[in-house]
Parts: C-alpha cells; sequence; structure tokens
C-alpha cells in the first residue's frame, strides 16, 4: 500500500529536487561552455546571420530541406513522432500535478495516444542500434540505457494517465525523477546543447552566405 | 611511446566553444550524418562515417570533460589515449576525411565533426606525425618570402613569357601583367599558370587597374591546423596588399585559400583588414553582369557542369557567382544532383591530393563524384578550385569519364570575343 505521505513526496519534493539538481548541472555547464574561447567571424558579412540561425533552428522542422530528413521521411517522421512523445510525457509531469482539473479523460486518452507511438518508435531504434553494423559500431552502453530508460518513462507515464492509481503515478514520478538526474550525464542532454550548436552553426552559416543561399544580383 | 600528457595538453589547446560543444554529449550517435559522408558511401566500413571518425577524437575529450566519461568511461565509450589512438587519428582525420562539412549540414544536432577533426590533425602536426608533404608544402611557402630576394627577379622573367601568351589571346600589345605594382586589385594566383593567364586576360580585358602578388595563395598550413605557419603564409600576403595601396585583394580559384584570405584570417589576426577580401568568381561575376566582357557562349558548345568546391560553396558561401559566369559563356550547362551546399566533395580535398601516399584511396573516395558525372552526361567539367580540379581531372581518367576539366577562368577565357585591333583603336579615338 502506497501511503498519501509518499505520492506527494515524489510528486512534489522529489522533482523539485531533481529539477533543481537538473537545473544547477546545466547551468555550470553552460559557464563551462561560454569560458571557452570563440573566434567570431571579423570579415564583412556576406549574408545575414540572424536568419542563418533561425534557419539553422527551423531545419529540424523541414523534412524536405536537409538530405538527411528528405531521404529518409519514415526516419524523420520516426524522430519526429518520438520527440512529440518525449514533449507530451514531459508536460504530463507538471500537468498532472499542477493542473488536475485540466487532465479530463479526454486529455489523458489524447496525451497517452501521443505518448504510445514513441514506446514503438524507442523499440524499432533500439533493434535498428543492435542489427545495423555501422550504428552497433558507434553505440555506447550509455546509448542502450538511455533509450530504455525513456521507454521505461514513456511506459509508466501511460500507465499513470490510464490507471491513475497510486501505484502508477509514484513509478511515473520516481521514474522521472531518476531520469533528471541522470540525464545531465547522459546523451539525452543533447536537447540542450542542440541550441547551443544550432546557434554557432547557424551564425556562421548565415554570416557567410551559405545558408540561405546567397542567390543575391 | 607517446607522451599522453603533452599530446592532451595540445588537445587542450584546440578545445573551442566549436569543438566543446560537439565534443559533449550533444551526439546522440543516432546515425543520421552517416550515407552524407562520400568517403562511408565509396567504402561501406563503419569506422569512415563522420560519427565514427568524430568518436575516436571525442573518446578522449569526454574521458577529461564529461562529468560521467571521468568515473565511468565504458559506459559512455569514453577512453583514455592510448598509443593506437594516435594510428586511428592520423587514418580519422588525416586520411579519411577530407573536412567537407557535409555531416554537419545533414546533422540534426549540428555536430562539428571537422571541428573536433581539425584539431585532431592539429595535434598530430605539433607530435609530427602529420603527412610529410603537406609540412613541405608549408614550409616552402614561407621559404619563398625568406628567398624572395632571389626569387623575385626569375618570378619576374617568367611572367614575362606569360604576358606575351595574353597579348596574343587578346591581340592586345599593351596588355601586361603588372607585379606587387599599386592598384585597386591585387591578384593572389597558384603557382600554375592556369591561374595566371585566363585571370590575367580577365583583368585586362575589363581594363582593370591589377596587379598579380609575388605570393601564391596556397595556404597548406591549414590543412595541418598549423596555425602560426598559416598566419606566416597569410602575413606576407596582407603586407603586400597594403603595400601595394589595394582596395580589394582577389584570391585565385583555390578552395581552400579563399577560405583562409576571407573568412579565416580575420579571425586569426582578430581583425577586419583595410581591404575587401574577393574569389575571383565574385570578379568575374561582377564583369559579366557590368557587360564588360564580350562573351559568345557558343564558343562553348559541349554540355558542362560546376562541382561547386567545399571550401568555396559549403564553407565559403560561393555558390551562384561561378554559375552565372558558366552560365553566360555556356551553350549546354547541366547542374550536377546534389548541388550547392548538399554537393558532395571530390575527394581529394584537405590536402589529400598531395599525399600520394593515400592515391588509391582518393580515387575511390570520389565514386559518389563519378557517378554523379556519369549521370548528367556531360563532356566538361568545371570547377574553381585546384584540389578538385586535379582530382576530378583523375577520376574522369581512371573511370573513362570522358571528360575535359578546367576552372572557371579558363573556361571564361575560351568563350571571350576579341575585338580585332584595329576595331580597338576605332574605339579609342571615337572615345576620345
Amino acid at each position: 500500500m502506497i501511503s498519501e505521505k509518499f505520492t506527494h513526496f515524489v510528486e512534489y519534493e522529489l522533482q523539485a529536487i531533481a529539477i533543481a539538481w537538473m537545473i544547477i548541472l546545466y547551468t555550470i555547464k553552460a559557464i563551462q561552455l561560454s569560458r571557452l574561447p570563440m573566434p567570431w567571424e571579423k570579415e564583412t558579412k556576406k549574408g545575414n546571420s540572424t536568419k542563418g540561425v533561425m534557419i539553422s533552428y527551423a531545419s529540424i522542422f523541414m523534412p524536405w530541406a536537409v538530405e538527411s530528413s528528405r531521404d529518409h521521411f519514415w526516419r524523420w517522421l520516426g524522430f519526429a513522432l518520438y520527440h512529440v512523445g518525449c514533449l507530451v510525457a514531459i508536460v504530463n509531469t507538471f500537468t498532472f500535478t499542477f493542473t488536475p482539473e485540466l487532465m479530463t479523460p479526454t486529455v489523458k486518452i489524447v496525451f497517452s495516444i501521443l505518448i504510445a507511438p514513441a514506446i514503438l518508435i524507442g523499440f524499432l531504434k533500439f533493434i535498428r542500434r543492435l542489427i545495423r553494423p555501422e550504428i552497433r559500431y558507434i553505440s555506447t552502453p550509455d546509448d542502450y540505457f538511455s533509450l530504455l530508460s525513456l521507454q521505461l518513462f514513456f511506459f509508466t507515464g501511460i500507465m499513470a494517465l490510464l490507471t491513475n492509481t497510486p501505484f502508477w503515478r509514484s513509478s511515473y514520478y520516481i521514474v522521472t525523477a531518476a531520469f533528471l538526474f541522470y540525464v545531465p550525464f547522459s546523451k539525452i542532454s543533447h536537447y540542450v546543447y542542440f541550441f547551443f550548436a544550432r546557434f554557432l552553426t547557424g551564425k556562421r552559416y548565415g554570416w557567410r552566405g551559405i545558408i540561405p543561399q546567397n542567390t543575391t544580383k | 611511446m607517446i607522451e599522453a600528457k603533452k599530446v592532451i595538453n595540445e588537445l587542450e589547446k584546440r578545445y573551442t566553444r566549436l569543438v566543446g560543444t560537439s565534443a559533449t554529449n550533444l551526439c546522440t550517435h543516432c546515425g543520421w550524418c552517416i550515407e552524407s559522408c562520400h568517403i562511408y558511401k565509396a567504402t561501406g566500413n563503419p569506422e569512415h562515417s563522420p560519427v565514427a571518425k568524430a568518436e575516436k577524437v571525442r573518446k578522449v575529450l569526454k574521458r577529461k570533460h564529461d562529468w560521467l566519461s571521468r568515473v565511468f568511461p565504458k559506459w559512455t565509450g569514453a577512453a583514455d589515449l592510448s598509443e593506437k589512438d594516435i594510428d586511428d587519428w592520423i587514418e580519422a582525420a588525416f586520411k579519411n576525411c577530407t573536412l567537407c562539412e557535409r555531416c554537419v549540414v545533414n546533422c540534426p544536432m549540428a555536430v562539428e565533426t571537422p571541428q573536433i577533426l581539425g584539431a585532431a590533425r592539429g595535434v598530430l602536426t605539433s607530435m609530427g606525425k602529420n603527412p610529410e608533404i603537406l609540412t613541405q608544402l608549408t614550409d616552402s611557402a614561407i621559404a619563398r618570402e625568406e628567398n624572395l630576394k632571389m626569387m623575385e627577379g626569375f618570378f619576374r622573367k617568367q611572367i614575362q613569357k606569360l604576358e606575351k601568351q595574353v597579348q596574343d589571346k587578346l591581340g592586345d600589345p599593351k596588355a601586361s601583367i603588372p607585379i606587387s605594382e599599386e592598384a585597386d586589385i591585387l591578384y593572389v594566383p597558384l603557382s600554375g599558370v592556369h591561374t595566371m593567364i585566363p585571370a590575367a586576360t580577365i583583368f585586362n580585358a575589363a581594363n582593370a587597374s591589377w596587379s598579380m602578388s609575388l605570393f601564391e595563395a596556397s595556404n597548406y598550413g591549414l590543412f595541418i591546423a598549423d596555425i602560426p605557419k598559416a598566419k606566416k603564409i597569410v602575413e606576407r600576403i596582407l603586407k603586400e596588399a597594403e603595400r601595394v595601396k589595394a582596395k580589394t585583394l582577389v584570391v585565385t580559384e583555390c578552395g581552400h585559400a579563399y577560405g583562409v584570405l576571407k573568412w579565416e584570417a580575420p579571425k586569426w589576426f582578430n581583425k577586419k583588414f583595410d581591404f575587401e577580401v574577393k574569389s575571383l568568381l565574385e570578379v568575374m561575376d561582377d564583369y559579366v553582369s557590368q557587360g564588360l566582357l564580350q562573351i559568345d557562349p557558343s564558343k562553348n558548345p559541349e554540355p558542362v557542369t560546376y562541382h561547386d568546391p567545399c571550401n568555396m560553396g559549403r564553407k565559403g558561401g560561393i555558390f551562384e557567382e561561378p554559375r552565372r559566369v558558366i552560365q553566360a559563356a555556356s551553350m549546354d550547362y547541366r547542374e550536377m544532383t546534389p548541388n550547392r551546399v548538399e554537393n558532395f566533395c571530390c575527394g581529394g580535398g584537405a590536402g589529400l591530393v598531395a599525399c600520394s601516399d593515400w592515391t588509391e584511396e582518393r580515387l575511390l573516395y570520389g565514386s559518389t563524384k563519378v557517378d554523379q558525372i556519369r549521370d548528367i552526361k556531360v563532356s566538361k567539367v568545371v570547377t574553381a578550385c585546384d584540389n578538385c580540379l586535379h582530382q576530378i581531372q583523375e577520376l574522369g581518367e581512371k573511370n573513362d569519364l570522358g571528360i575535359t576539366v578546367s576552372n572557371v577562368s579558363q573556361y571564361l577565357v575560351n568563350a571571350l570575343v576579341i575585338p580585332e585591333r584595329g576595331k580597338i583603336e576605332k574605339d579609342k579615338i571615337l572615345q576620345a
């Protein structure tokens, strides 16, 4: 039997500690990165660095714009659905706790439907990592573990949504907290570094007129 | 035995924000970059994928900078530097990567693999483990300035001979190749005459105020990531440009030289230069669009295509200028697919074309380019980089593509309409 006190602890205090932990670690990492030397462009710009940054960020949503998405549309769609599932599962950790009035049965079903494909895609990603030699070659234990831990996060999320029992709610929040403690150390952190990397590359490409391609005249 | 501490120190010197960001947990090992790499496409070897090559260096960086990797290196694929790593780096950074940045464009995270492998190049150079020929070429460029007095007389004599060819081509005995004189444009060629005569013909035909540099634009210091040496090579050109009061420094058709003088050198010297830096491609485009050159495209009737050199296009932002010039001078222009920012490297970039020990591999790495050329059935390929030019020529011969290869200025000069001398004199009288 799970006590109400325990459920409350994992939903509130534990989450607050885990989020604070994550924020502190990311702040340290951001400071470390910002202290590294960064030789910015000095030559007069040929293009538009602001546009370059915007396109750099937006390109992830434009499968037609990048060959690796365009030529592998189904892979891109899987990637998109997987990340939608991630986003919904994360949003759910907040809405479940802080806005229970919004969590009507319909919303719960919609959230579950959005998260569910991520489980299937996660499974396919896992299989791909195992059977494709070029992917297996670059895979580390962290890659497999990160995938499996996300599977657990999605699964407990759906179970919590559909059953709303103290057991599944607590499981979901314990998995979430464990996840938050681990994420700053793992490759799952790419969602934070993504913004740094795409900014730097987009700025340079924009400045030099590489994106958008300089077709003036 | 390697001194691991020394190697790590050298690596740390090159640990910039770009390298640092790409060496953290940014890469998810998703593998989207794999098929974007012309080298992986040619060999199918999992070790040749961009992510696998980056990982050979990244694992050492992670061991030092990544929190989890410091405690549980095996968990993240991190490792301490070993003797074998150095050999792996030579393969990954010098032999199996042309730093073309195609993987960056195709990576959903924008992992800058060439930055990581570029850092490895620098470390290997500091250890004397880079291909010797690249160091020799770097040092010979530096020696040219050190022996300038001895070399200058010989150079001027050679140029006089070339001047005659330009005069014959234009039918104008007054056409000249001024050397290192005060003029609006200082043109920096390579050592080959194919970068001198066509450019000189174009400058004379456009009646430009120009002179030619005593030095060559090529800078192999970039390829071995030896920035002090690369700066030295650039510095002599900068000094000359200041001395001749150039308003524009025009870099010949050489991808890496353009990248160095246009984009990298201002960063190395931490200043914007007093003169503009342009590629010859941009200047030709200006002349063509301003109608300063008379062109007859029927002189170039054969089907032709343009190969985007990575340093000019994907790394330099020059895509349309050469296309406009070629299209103005051609009857049958065809576009390779993919092109521009998505173009495939020819396989000879980043100094690989100079490394004779790896010729067989280099020609294999060009197989995607061979397919691209074959698909569009052209008999001429025009490009704007000497490395690409040599590589595509060799690819054509080896694969019986039946193509000739030239740079853009050669192609343009072939289509130039040279007015008869009598008409020139008449025009001058009329103008007067």
